[in-house]
Order: C-alpha cells, then structure tokens, then sequence
C-alpha cells in the first residue's frame, strides 16, 4: 500500500465518520427520550444549582447513577436512561471520591446540607470534600434544592417526609427539654425503649465507642457531649446536648435505635449503612457511660452470654 | 530564539520551551488537588484553587500544554526533516503556537473562576474550544503544505501518524464539545454522556497516542542504528488504530444505562485494540532488539523505551479494565487514576521529554545544557510513576473491593488516607522532575552548557 497525503487524509476522514455515525449518531437517534417513571422535570432553582454543580466540578468526586452492584448502598432502584432525558450536560461521573448522589433528595434535611456545605468536616468528622463556604449563602440555597431533587418524585416524597418531622421536631424541641426528650423516646417503638445494652461496659468497648465518637458524631453532638460541635450554629432543632438524658428514662435500645435510624427531619443521620451492631452498641454506652453517666450496660434481663464475653475480674 | 520571526525550527524550540513551562504548572496544579485529597483543610477556602476547579485545571494543562505541547513541536519537527523540506511556513506555525497557548491559558484561567462545561477534558468554554480547533487547523495546513511540497516522494510512518492524529483530534474535538451548542458545550441525557466519551477516549486515544507512536517510530530507528523492521506492520498498526481506538469509548459508561450493543461494541473493541498496540510494539522491538546499549546512550533514546514499556503496561491494563467483570472492582475509584497516570504520564509524557532530548540538540546546534539532570528527571520520572502506580492502585482495590463487600465510601475514607499521602509524596518527586527540566530545556534553548560536564 503506498501512503500518500491524500489517503490518509481522506481514509481518515472516512473512517471517523464512519465511526461517528455507529457509536454516536445511531445511539444518539435511537436512544428512546422517554421520561423514566420518576422523572419530573428540574425547578429553577434546582436547575440554578445544577449549573453551580457543574461549573465548581462536584461531578469529580461524585457520580449519579446506581448500579446493579451497588447492593450494600441499598441499591433501591437502578439507574435508567430516562432518568437523564434533560441532563445537558451529562452528570454521571466517573469516580466516587465521595458517595452516589443520584438519589440524594430527601436523604438529609435543608440544615444538615447547609452545615455540610460550609464545612463537610463540622457533620462528617473525617470527610475530604472541600468547603464551598465561599460561594455565598444564596448559591448553597441553590445547591441544597438541586441536591434535594436528585431522585425525582421518590426525592419529593423523602423531602415531604423530612418537612413533615422538621415541623414536629421543632415543636418538641421549643417545648423544652423535659419535654423533647419524651418525644423522642415515644417515637421509638417500645420493646427497644425496655431493652437494655445486652453487652457489659468495658475498657475495650469505650475505646472503640471513643473512636466512633470521634469520626461520627463529634461536629454535632460536641467533645464534651454538650451538643456544642461546630456544626451547631447552622442546625435547627440543635443537635442534642446529651446530659439532658440524665434521669430522662433513656436505655441503650434507645440509643441503639436512635443511632441506626436517625431522626428523621433533624440533622441526626440513620447509621446503620456506616455502623455495625458492635459499633452501634459500643458507641451508645461511650456516651451513655461518659456524658451522661448512667448505663444500663450489661443489666439483666440478658440472653446467654456471648462466647467473647470475658470474666468480669478478668475484665477491669 | 524569537518569538514571532522566521528561524529555522523555531516552532518546534517554542512549543518545547512551552511544553517545559506547562509541565511545572500542570503537575503543581496536580499537586495541589492530591494535597486536598490528603489534607482537606491544609490550602484554606481558596475558591480558585478548590478540588473541583483545579483538577480540570491539572488534567487539561497535563494532556494539552505538557504533553500536548511536546508533541505538537516534535511533528513540527518530524514531518519536515521526513520528507526534506523545510516547515512551509515559521511563521504560521509559530501563530499557531501562541494561539495554541494562549488557548491553555484561558482554558486555564476560565476553570479557576468557574468556567467549566464540566465533562472530562471537555471541561474549557467555548471561546477555548474555538482557540484549540484554530490551531490544529493551522498546524494542519502548514504542515500540509509542507509535505505537499516534499522533496523525498516516499512518506515514513512517522508522517502518517502525525497527520491522522491531527486530523482525527480536530473532528473529536469538534464533535465532542459540541461546539454548535456554545452554551453547555454539550448534548442532551445519556447520548451525551456517549460522546463526551467518543471525546474523552479519543483525546488521549487519537492525539497523545498517535503523536507519541509517531515519535517512537522516527526516533527508535535512529538511535538504535537500524532500519525498521516491518512496513506491513506499520500499515496494518496505523490503520487499525484509527479504526478501533475510535469505538471503545463507551467502556467508560459499562455501568451505566447506555444501550447493550454499543457496551460490546465497546468491550470488543477494547480486546481489539491488542491488534494495533501489539503490531507497533513488536515492530519497535525487533527494530531495537539487542541493540539497548545503543539506545540507552542516548538520553532521548533512554526516555523513549521507557515509555514504550508504560506504552506496553497501559494496553494490557486497558483491554484488562474494560472487562465487565474486571469493572466491578475497578470502576469509579483510583485505580483508573492509576491507569490515567500510567497512560499520560508514563507512556505519552516520557516519549515527549525524550522527544524534546532527542531533537533538541539537532535543532540548536549544540548538545543539551545537561546530561545529568535529564538522566536525574529520567529516574525522578520512572520512580516517581511507578510509585503512583503502585499506591493508586492499591487505593483503588481497597476502595473498590470495599464497596463489593457493601461498605459505604465514608468508611473507606480513612483507609485511604494513607495512600493519599504517599501520593502526595510522591507527587514531589514529579514536580522536582518538571523543575529541573524547565532549567535544562531553558538553559539549553540559551545554548549554555553545564561547567560539570565535560562534552
Ligand atoms: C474532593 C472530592 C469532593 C468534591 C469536589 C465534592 N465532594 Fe461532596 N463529598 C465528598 C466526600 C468524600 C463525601 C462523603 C463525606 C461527607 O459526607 O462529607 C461527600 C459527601 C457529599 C454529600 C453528602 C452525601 C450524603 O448523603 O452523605 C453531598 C450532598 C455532597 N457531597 C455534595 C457535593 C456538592 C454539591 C459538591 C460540589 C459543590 C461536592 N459535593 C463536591 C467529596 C467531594
Ligand atoms: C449532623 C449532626 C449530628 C450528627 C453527626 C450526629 N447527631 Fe445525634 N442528634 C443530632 C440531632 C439534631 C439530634 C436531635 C435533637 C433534637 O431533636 O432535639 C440528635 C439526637 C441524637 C440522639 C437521640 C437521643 C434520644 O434520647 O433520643 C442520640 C442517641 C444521638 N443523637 C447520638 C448520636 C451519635 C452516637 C452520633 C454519632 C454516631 C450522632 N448522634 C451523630 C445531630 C447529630
Ligand atoms: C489498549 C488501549 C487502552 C484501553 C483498552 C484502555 C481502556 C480504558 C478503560 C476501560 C478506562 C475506563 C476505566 C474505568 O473507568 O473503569 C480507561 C480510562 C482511562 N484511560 Fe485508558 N485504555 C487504553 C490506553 C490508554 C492510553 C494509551 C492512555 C493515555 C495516553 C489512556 C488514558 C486513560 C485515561 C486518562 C483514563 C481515565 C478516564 C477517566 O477520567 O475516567 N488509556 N482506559
């Protein structure tokens, strides 16, 4: 084959528009544009924030889509292409830095998005997402009404669901402690208001409840317990100052479920996606036994032991 | 050197000098997005310099002023002394090349304030798009023009690199930023997702790659005293490239909704692409073969093979990586980076710093500044990419393995922490790399030669 300008320049050509037009043009014409079944389309204020998303680059730590391996972040519904029928650009992305944001609406309340915005740090101790402080109040309003409709109508239905609490939450926490605290404890359902912590306190255990402590919970709920982390200034109802669960009837199935099921509507996250049994437990007693001094740790009435348990002299 | 004027092979001596100038501002800026990963409050709230805004910022710099640059002027180099004639015009090349940079540094500049159409490598606005698209049509046309009025009839692989390359970069580029929406730079839903990757692959697949082969192929024979080894190879190795490379890029989006059949399209063209990598390797290496000693003499032959073996590292790790399977685990965390880097840097950043040793001396008339720090940047280089190689992926299985076993990405975050500091150590010893090429790029252009060193 002699190689002359000409031949490369034109079978060059011809072979990219050949292949423009079988791996662009046919799935570009053929791709249905039908709306997916959650589909809505964007306000404008979502599509305000989604042009900040865009331009400060989020889409580099974070994708949108679910993907059928995704079972452990409770894969409950798989992304479709008619989810990005309006997407200009497309926000997929292509690394998760930071976790899938595709069906963020309604997962956190407007608060907990307004202090993770000003620093990720003050609600997720050891996060590496920057601050966006600097982008002004009113474009983090922006970004937060983006972020709340990522999903759709099932966004919508988690937001509605997170405004309805806010509202109670707020009226508990207005009526004041006394008050707030039985309302707290009434939502959770009674067996796990009567459970105690099965497990018995140990050095060991408040080890690791210090260190969960510390990567989990510190920016809300503040070094000393007091409801004081730097993240307080921007949530509403505040985040709980736990000495005033002392002599309030609190138990570790509270703490336990408190913990892995959030409160919906406050800034409090569900962890049971971060936090196995043990943690969840352990954590509970960290702050039962440290800030607030009382636990019902260990207390009858108990199962069999578990096959770990030491002896107590053993223990101390 | 001149900035504007006419002078043999001035093109190529400023698109060098541009290349070693974006290679320090490239790798800073990369620098500075690892030390966010690392330490997130370390900067302070600097919006310009945020993780969002300065990684655009680090791989556009990377792939079109550092590497970019070299290449470019090694073609401007190449094709001329190819085919015996001189470059048609100094002139417009060197319009081409101010045109060229200052595209990078609006490019540049734009992301810092927000100015992004945030799809990878797509990431530069309009205005910038219509800079690169002007300079690549310029280059094309002067170094048609060229070759049009060639001395030797008979055209060197080398050549037919240079202008496919060039001709495929500018259709990609066009259509991928999708320049007639000037406003978001883009199509709509998953279609554009498609081709920001039908874009995003063929940057790295139909510019650097080609460019970078080009180079190997004038160089490799030179150095190493011997003809090349097979024209058949050549032709069968430029042709398929052009037709395989172009069909993968959907092995970026495996996961995503895009519809099956493009998917193996996309699968089956990336096991394809053994065909073209394999013919050029093996072409190379019988060309060089037994002959290393030849090659490692020569600072820029040096250089050169040891991208070609990053070259060799990438392309069994690419067809690897797009296998569903192999996906699950890789997909979305830093192990693609690892492979980015492998690409980027190793392959097509090492061929380009030994294409700017090789020919260097050749356009100046006098041999480099020094010997020494380019062999000191050569292991800074090579230990450094490995280095990255090793701690990315390392990073990426853990993040990727966890995620399979159901862990959420804020758990994993302090497990990698301490592969993100050793990245940024790392990233030091590149950037020390990129200094001391500056200087010896710089000092040479200045025809200075090092009083250490005896010629
Ligand atoms: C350096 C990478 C990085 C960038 C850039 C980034 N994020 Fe994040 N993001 C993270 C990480 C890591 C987390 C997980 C830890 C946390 O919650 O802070 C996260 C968490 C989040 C969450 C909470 C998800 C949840 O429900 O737990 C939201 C919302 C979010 N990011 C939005 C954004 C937006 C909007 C932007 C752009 C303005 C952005 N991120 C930019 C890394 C990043
Ligand atoms: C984003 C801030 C935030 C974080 C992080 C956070 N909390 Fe909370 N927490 C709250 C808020 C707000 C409330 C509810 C206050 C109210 O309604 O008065 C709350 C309530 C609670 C309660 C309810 C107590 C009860 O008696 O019902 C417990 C227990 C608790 N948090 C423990 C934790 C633990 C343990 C962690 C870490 C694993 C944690 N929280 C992390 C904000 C936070
Ligand atoms: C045989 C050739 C190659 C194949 C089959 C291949 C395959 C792939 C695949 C499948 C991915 C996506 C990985 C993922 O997201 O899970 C990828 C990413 C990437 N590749 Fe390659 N690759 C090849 C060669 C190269 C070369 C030569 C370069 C550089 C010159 C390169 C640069 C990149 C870059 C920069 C990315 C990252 C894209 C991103 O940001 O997500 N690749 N490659």
């Amino acid at each position: 084959m002699k190689m002359t300008p000409t031949l490369i320049i034109i079978g060059g050509a011809a072979i990219f528009a050949v292949v423009l037009l079988i791996v662009v043009i046919l799935p570009w014409t053929t791709i249905s544009e039908e709306p997916s079944e959650i589909f809505r389309p964007r306000t404008e204020i979502e599509q305000r924030g989604r042009v900040l998303y865009v331009k400060n680059g989020c889409t580099y730590c974070h994708t949108q889509f679910v993907r059928n391996i995704d079972w452990g972040l409770g894969a409950e519904r798989i992304a479709r292409s008619g989810d990005y029928i309006e997407d200009q650009p497309h926000l997929l992305g292509t690394e998760r830095t930071g976790p899938d944001l595709s069906q963020e609406g309604g997962e956190h309340p407007d608060d907990w998005h307004l202090a993770h915005f000003v620093n990720p740090r003050y609600v997720r101790p050891e996060s590496i997402m920057p601050s966006w402080g600097f982008l002004g109040i009113d474009n983090i309003r922006a970004l937060i009404a983006y972020k709340q409709s990522l999903g759709f109508t099932m966004a919508d239905y988690r937001v509605a669901r997170q405004k309805h609490w806010k509202q109670k939450s707020i009226e508990a926490y207005e009526a004041g402690p006394d008050d707030n605290v039985k309302w707290l404890h009434e939502r959770v359902p009674e067996p796990w208001r009567q459970l105690p912590n099965p497990y018995p306190t140990t050095a060991a255990g408040l080890q690791r409840g210090q260190r969960i402590y510390q990567g989990f919970c510190i920016g809300c709920h503040g070094p000393i317990g007091d409801g004081m982390g730097p993240a307080q200034p921007y949530l509403y109802p505040p985040p709980l100052n736990f000495t005033v669960l002392r002599d309030r009837g609190v138990s570790g199935g509270i703490f336990y479920y408190q913990i892995m099921n959030g409160i919906t509507g406050t800034a409090m996250p569900y962890f049971k996606r971060e936090l196995e049994s043990e943690k969840i437990w352990d954590v509970g007693n960290y702050v039962a036994v440290t800030f607030i001094g009382q636990s019902d740790a260990g207390r009858p009435p108990r199962g069999i032991p578990a096959a770990y348990e030491t002896q107590p002299e053993v223990r101390e | 050197m001149k900035l504007f004027k006419d002078e043999p092979y001035g093109t190529t001596k400023l698109f060098f000098l541009s290349s070693a100038v974006w290679f320090v501002i490239g790798t800073l800026a990369g620098f500075i997005d690892a030390t966010h990963l690392a330490a997130p409050e370390l900067l302070g709230d600097i919006p310009w310099i945020v993780f969002g805004r300065i990684r655009p910022m680090h791989t556009n710099l990377v792939i079109f002023g550092f590497v970019g640059s070299a290449l470019l002027g090694t073609a401007h180099y190449l094709v001329p002394t190819l085919v015996h004639t001189p470059l048609y015009s100094e002139r417009l090349g060197k319009a081409s090349l101010w045109i060229w940079n200052v595209a990078v540094i609006a490019g540049t500049a734009t992301l810092s304030m927000a100015y992004s159409q945030g799809r990878e490598y797509a990431e530069w606005i309009w205005p910038v798009d219509m800079a690169v698209l002007t300079a690549l049509a310029m280059m094309f046309y002067n170094l048609l023009q060229t070759v049009v009025r060639r001395k030797e009839k008979i055209l060197y692989v080398s050549t037919w690199y240079v202008f496919g390359g060039l001709v495929f970069t500018f259709f990609i580029y066009f259509f991928g930023n999708a320049v007639w929406n000037p406003g978001t730079g883009a199509i709509t839903g998953m279609p554009d997702a498609i081709l920001a990757w039908f874009y995003g692959h063929g940057v790295v697949g139909l510019f650097l790659t080609p460019l970078a082969v080009a180079s190997a192929y004038y160089i490799i024979p030179i150095v190493s005293r011997s003809p090349l080894y097979s024209h058949t190879l050549s032709l069968v190795g430029f042709w398929t490239i052009l037709m395989i490379y172009t069909h993968i890029g959907t092995h970026h989006l495996l996961q995503t909704p895009a519809p099956t059949w493009l998917k193996v399209i996309a699968i089956s063209g990336s096991l394809g692409m053994l065909i073209p990598v394999a013919t050029v390797l093996v072409n190379l290496w019988l060309t060089m073969r037994g002959r290393l000693g030849y090659l490692h003499a020569d600072i820029g032959g040096k250089f050169i093979f040891a991208g070609l073996v990053w070259y060799l590292l990438t392309c069994i790790q690419g067809p690897l990586q797009s296998l569903p399977v192999v996906q699950r685990v890789t997909h979305l965390n830093n192990w693609v980076i690892a492979h980015a880097h492998l690409g980027v840097l190793g392959f097509s950043g090492t061929i380009a710093l030994g294409s700017m040793y090789f020919i260097l001396p050749r356009i100046t008339g006098h041999s480099l500044y020094s010997r020494r720090l380019a062999d000191v940047q050569y292991w800074l280089v090579l230990i450094g990419m490995a280095g990255f190689f090793t701690v990315l992926t390392a990073a990426g299985l853990i993040q990727g393995n966890g995620w399979l076993n159901g862990e959420v990405v804020y758990r994993l975050l302090p497990q990698i922490h301490v592969y993100m500091l050793l990245r940024v150590s790392i990233g030091i010893l590149i950037v020390g790399a990129a200094c001391i090429g500056l200087y010896n790029i710089v000092m040479t252009l200045r025809g200075e030669r090092s009083v250490t060193e005896t010629p």
